[in-house]
């Protein structure tokens, strides 16, 4: 490191050049033995400008992005094959879509909750990573936001399905989601006119990828409920091992055309090549 | 046609020609034609709004399509939620659409409701508002509001009523909410509302929630507090409470205390901070001041109870004296908490190393000594210096979207004005200029608190009294009385609500009114963050917002020249009027422009910049350098107020024929009196009907199963309502729990009409009650 030294103190005039050169010194210095620098410590001159902050990660990464190449939370890919067990309650579309007052809407809860269950929110051990539940004999559908803990806060539960004991007895398993009385009346009738849900399948061409026809807010984990053995059969890709989603897929909703208007190409303006061809 | 439909219209066109073109350039090929039809599916827009629930003040986006509001998401570009909302938002444009939603004026003939046209209506109102008047005076008229009034609204009502009638006769169930709050922060700072904001969560380390339940009640929030934990592993949150419940759960610790004993426990934190020298010295000599109140200052619970605050200087020793009593041990002793945890609460917001952030809303405000306890909790903030710096944050929550907004910064109180006090002869001044109405018109006198309000309605002293966003007849304590005063002979009331209730069915005149987004207007959130919304919706068949209703009847009595708006933008013209009361560093608001562009603007706003800390010299244009990191500028003396305010108990303690105490509250599912929540199913089933919650040994020793109706008794009424045990949550043992949304089990018969001296708010938390076992067979 001594090369880097600066000259002796040799009055003003020279000073002046001393330092120059010193700092031109320094800045090739700092090129070639930049790394080196760190555990300097001896040298006199400094660079004037202060140093650089270190590049930090972004604190939150951008969703939409990041959260599809989230791993399925059910495990490797190779789960996704497993055969379904034949006595697994179904989930089917119209289901799935008879529990949502409109697309986006967070279901309420189907199900029996224990006491402790309510009082715990341990519904990540079933909806975190999924798998059969002989409880319910069905497939826990997968959350595409675990890392959101506070599920009751989005998700009602259901009064008289709250205290229902964790049955033993076969027979009893129905009543976990079917209570007499789990559609009790309303306090008030309600005049609701949900939109029409967005069609599944809209490909451009036959044989080309489907576009996503939802908004991905807090649904950034395709895998979620796209893969896996608890996945809706409408909507279960064939082909949860390729990993980059939107790669194919893009979102394509009612309201994002509406923010992008048809191309047309800006008129180009006419010219003339003053000095002719060659 | 407005702009956007224009835009979408030009955009159908161009899509109908591109499909048109595509289809001739490739016959027969199936060019994207289902794709062309899902980009051609523009009717749906979604446009932002706030929250129509509570103070939290999420940003929501709803979509509406044909004119009817149909999906609801969080607006990622709020800084309050970024993109979340809890169920009660996500569900919320359901609440539009009950089916017995108000779309006719009534009015009381022969003893029954009749539906007559609007205009007629509102003739009726004008007239017999004018002949109370004339007969018995302008103050036997009042108005009675709510936190859910627009600021707009608000606005309209002071003004009428205050600068127009001359009358303070003006309050709003605000006073049963956050008037401890306010006097609170008037007599620790000298001006209300926090000086932080919900970004000290973020940078934060430790959360002592004092009394509040936020997993139920401030969902969006507490999702944040366990956000930051997840990101901050040295993060704790420790809910001090009465209760066990699902914010205890999730809280590191769970501390529970005696009811009222909150008091003791804030002195003795203070009492640790002193004696281990704790004490941020610099801060303390810089920017703090002492004060010493009245003491043994009674509950307010006979008709002739008055009482004036009065402040005597004091000094640190002095300060030092009062705390030598409240020793942990002591405290201990009151609290039944330990004196160790007493200490290792101290220790937290005693380490220089740490963030606090205090956070309280109705277990510190419902209160008979809200104002000390909320006093008291600053002390702790201000000894150790933890205030008005990221994460150094005592908190206080709201519950209601425009608490702050429109009640506290309108002022519409009996003794408030947009700007300060009806008893400040430069604030009626203000008032008088900018409403052009005679300074004499104003009354420097307050009238009414709420309690009062409805006591003087009882006695007739108010004779007519106009109910606008609120159900005071499910939601006032000591109900009965209310509900019998709002029934008697000379009496006229008038309710301008969005479904029947048990206030409209007491009324002689029902307004239908506009909800929400059926109207354009503004709410303030509890981090003085204002925000505006636009009317998506055409209200159902003659609704009308507030404000215009109020405007309709101003004109009525020759009112015009102080509503001079038209109905297209009298909202621009209110919000101009509006803001000059504020044209202050201090406070200054944003121009509406802005407003609709933000997803909302925090205040003071200062040259286009918003103000997250105030008081302190680095953030707050408005606080003075040259007087160090902080000014404290809402006292004269430029400093903050440490108050010796002392423990005293509650009116009413568990006795032999009452033993148990009784608290009522919210739950996540229903929001307040439950008139919106209840019509929208999901919600409906998942907290059908209130219920008492009982501790699981008290149960055990009262021979009480789970889901058996028992009967609450006291002094002052009694309810036949199911036991649940080990439901939500779970009362300490001696205590039960009510939540107050069930107009048909009316737990406010049974409370206590007992209220906070300095605030005038009630105490719904704390009364003595007994509980009885109903034979086998008399449940319903």
């Amino acid at each position: 490191m001594t090369r880097h030294a600066p000259p002796p103190d040799t009055g003003t005039p020279t000073r002046v050049f001393g330092i120059g050169s010193a700092i031109a010194l320094m800045t090739a210095g700092v090129l070639a033995t930049g790394p080196w620098l760190n555990q300097g410590g001896e040298l006199e001159v400094r660079v004037a400008e202060p140093p650089l902050a270190p590049i930090m990660a972004p604190a939150r990464p951008i969703a939409a992005e990041a959260g599809v190449f989230r791993e399925h939370p059910g495990g490797p890919a190779g789960a996704f094959g497993a055969e379904r067990r034949p006595e697994a309650h179904p989930r089917t579309m119209a289901r799935y879509r008879s529990q949502r007052a409109y697309p986006g809407a967070p279901p309420p809860i189907p199900h029996g909750l224990t006491r402790s269950e309510m009082r715990d929110q341990n519904c990540k051990t079933c909806h975190e990573r999924g798998g059969f539940v002989p409880r319910f004999s069905a497939y826990a559908p997968v959350t595409p936001h675990p890392e959101m803990v506070s599920c009751l806060q989005c998700h009602a539960p259901n009064d008289v399905l709250v205290g229902v004991p964790s049955p033993q007895m076969n027979e009893l398993r129905c009543l976990q989601c079917h209570a007499p009385g789990a559609r009790q009346p309303l306090f008030a009738a309600l005049d609701w006119r949900a939109p029409s849900w967005p069609r599944t399948d809209q490909r451009a061409l036959p044989g080309s990828p489907p576009v996503i026809p939802h908004a991905l807010q807090f649904r950034e984990n395709c895998l979620a409920c796209h893969a896996g053995p608890s996945a809706v059969a409408e909507i279960r890709t064939t082909h949860p091992e390729r990993a980059s989603c939107r790669q194919c897929h893009v979102v394509s909703t009612a309201e994002s055309a509406a923010e992008v208007d048809v191309f047309v190409r800006p008129l180009a303006s006419d010219f003339s090549r003053a000095g002719g061809t060659p | 046609m407005s702009g956007s439909d224009r835009r979408s219209f030009l955009k159908q066109v161009a899509l109908a020609s591109a499909a048109t073109a595509a289809a001739s350039v490739m016959p027969g090929v199936a060019f994207g034609e289902d794709v062309l039809r899902s980009l051609s599916q523009v009717g749906l827009s979604w446009r932002k709004t706030p929250c129509r629930f509570c103070g939290v003040g999420c940003g929501l986006q709803v979509a509406v399509e044909n004119g009817r509001a149909v999906a609801v998401r969080g607006d990622p570009e709020s800084p309050v939620n970024r993109g979340l909302a809890c169920v009660k938002g996500y569900y919320s444009v359901q609440a539009l659409y009950g089916g017995d939603r108000l779309t006719r004026a009534m009015v009381r003939r022969d003893g029954r409701l009749v539906p007559v046209p609007m205009q007629e209506a509102l003739d009726l109102v004008a007239r017999t508002l004018r002949e109370t008047v004339d007969t018995h005076g302008k103050d036997s008229v009042a108005i009675y509001g709510s936190g859910q009034w627009t600021i707009p609204a608000g606005y309209v009502a002071s003004k009428l009523f205050k600068g127009g009638l001359g009358t303070n006769n003006v309050e709003a169930n605000a006073r049963l909410c956050m008037a401890s709050a306010v006097t609170g922060f008037l007599t620790s700072f000298g001006m209300d509302e926090p000086m932080g904001c919900y970004e000290d969560i973020d940078h934060a380390d430790v959360f002592v929630l004092w009394g509040a339940n936020m997993a139920e009640n401030h969902p969006v929030l507490f999702s944040r507090l366990l956000e930051r934990r997840g990101r901050n592993p040295d993060a704790r949150i420790v809910d001090l409470a009465t209760r066990t419940t699902r914010t205890s759960y999730a809280a590191d610790r769970s501390l529970l205390f005696h009811p009222q004993s909150d008091l003791a426990v804030a002195n003795a934190i203070c009492h640790e901070i002193v004696a281990r020298d704790w004490v941020d010295r610099n801060f303390v000599e810089n920017h703090v001041a002492f004060r010493k109140g009245k003491t043994d200052i009674g509950y307010g619970l006979s008709d002739d109870f008055s009482f004036t605050e009065e402040a005597e200087e004091a000094t640190w020793d002095d300060y030092v004296r009062f705390l030598e009593e409240y020793t942990p041990e002591a405290a201990e002793r009151v609290s039944g908490m330990p004196a160790s945890d007493i200490r290792w609460l101290a220790s937290l917001y005693g380490d220089r190393a740490r963030r606090v952030m205090s956070l309280w809303c109705m277990g510190m405000n419902q209160h008979t000594r809200g104002t000390w306890i909320n006093n008291l909790v600053y002390n702790i903030h201000l000894l150790t210096g933890k205030i008005a710096t990221p994460g150094n944050s005592p908190f206080s929550l709201t519950g209601q979207p425009s608490a702050c907004g429109t009640t506290r910064e309108v002022g519409t109180f009996t003794h408030r004005l947009p700007h300060g006090l009806v008893s400040n002869e430069e604030d009626r001044a203000l008032a008088a200029r900018i409403w052009n109405v005679p300074v004499e018109r104003i009354d420097p006198r307050p009238s009414h608190h709420t309690v009062s309000m409805f006591r003087a309605l009882d006695r007739g002293d108010i004779r007519f009294l106009w109910v606008q966003v609120t159900n005071p007849m499910v939601s006032l304590p000591n109900l009965s009385r209310y509900r019998d005063a709002a029934r008697k002979d000379g009496r006229f009331l008038v309710v301008s609500d969005v479904y029947p209730t048990p206030t409209t069915d007491v009324a002689d005149v029902v307004l239908p009114a506009a909800l929400w987004i059926e109207q354009e207007g503004l709410f303030g959130n509890s981090e003085r963050r204002t925000q505006h919304f636009e009317q998506m919706l055409e209200p159902p068949g003659d609704a009308m917002s507030d404000a215009w209703q109020l405007i309709e009847v101003a004109r009525r009595l020759g009112l015009e020249a102080l509503v001079p708006w038209d109905r297209v933008d009298h909202v621009a013209g209110i919000w101009e009027e509006y803001t000059r009361f504020h044209d202050d560093p201090r406070h200054r608001m944003a121009p509406l422009a802005e407003l609709k562009e933000k997803p909302g603007v925090m205040w003071p706003y200062v040259d286009g910049r918003e103000t997250k800390w105030r008081y302190n010299t680095r953030y707050d244009p408005a606080a003075d350098a040259s007087r160090g990191d902080f000014d404290f500028y809402g006292h004269p003396d430029h400093r903050a107020w440490i108050w010796l305010r002392p423990y005293e108990p509650p009116p009413e303690t568990p006795d032999e024929d009452y033993p148990l105490w009784l608290s009522t509250g919210r739950v996540l599912e229903h929001w307040h009196t439950g008139s919106l929540t209840r019509r929208v199913p999901t919600l409906h089933r998942a907290v059908p009907n209130a219920y008492v919650e009982v501790n699981g040994e008290d149960a055990g020793a009262l021979g009480i199963r789970d889901r058996q109706r028992v009967r609450l008794v006291t002094r002052r009424g009694s309810l036949e309502i199911e036991a649940r045990i080990d439901y939500r949550a779970q009362p300490s043992r001696g205590h039960v729990f009510v939540p107050f949304f069930d107009e048909s089990l009316l737990v406010n018969e049974l409370t206590l009409d007992a209220y906070c001296p300095i605030s005038a708010q009630p105490d719904f938390k704390k009364c003595a009650v007994r509980i009885e076992r109903l034979a086998v067979g008399s449940a319903r």
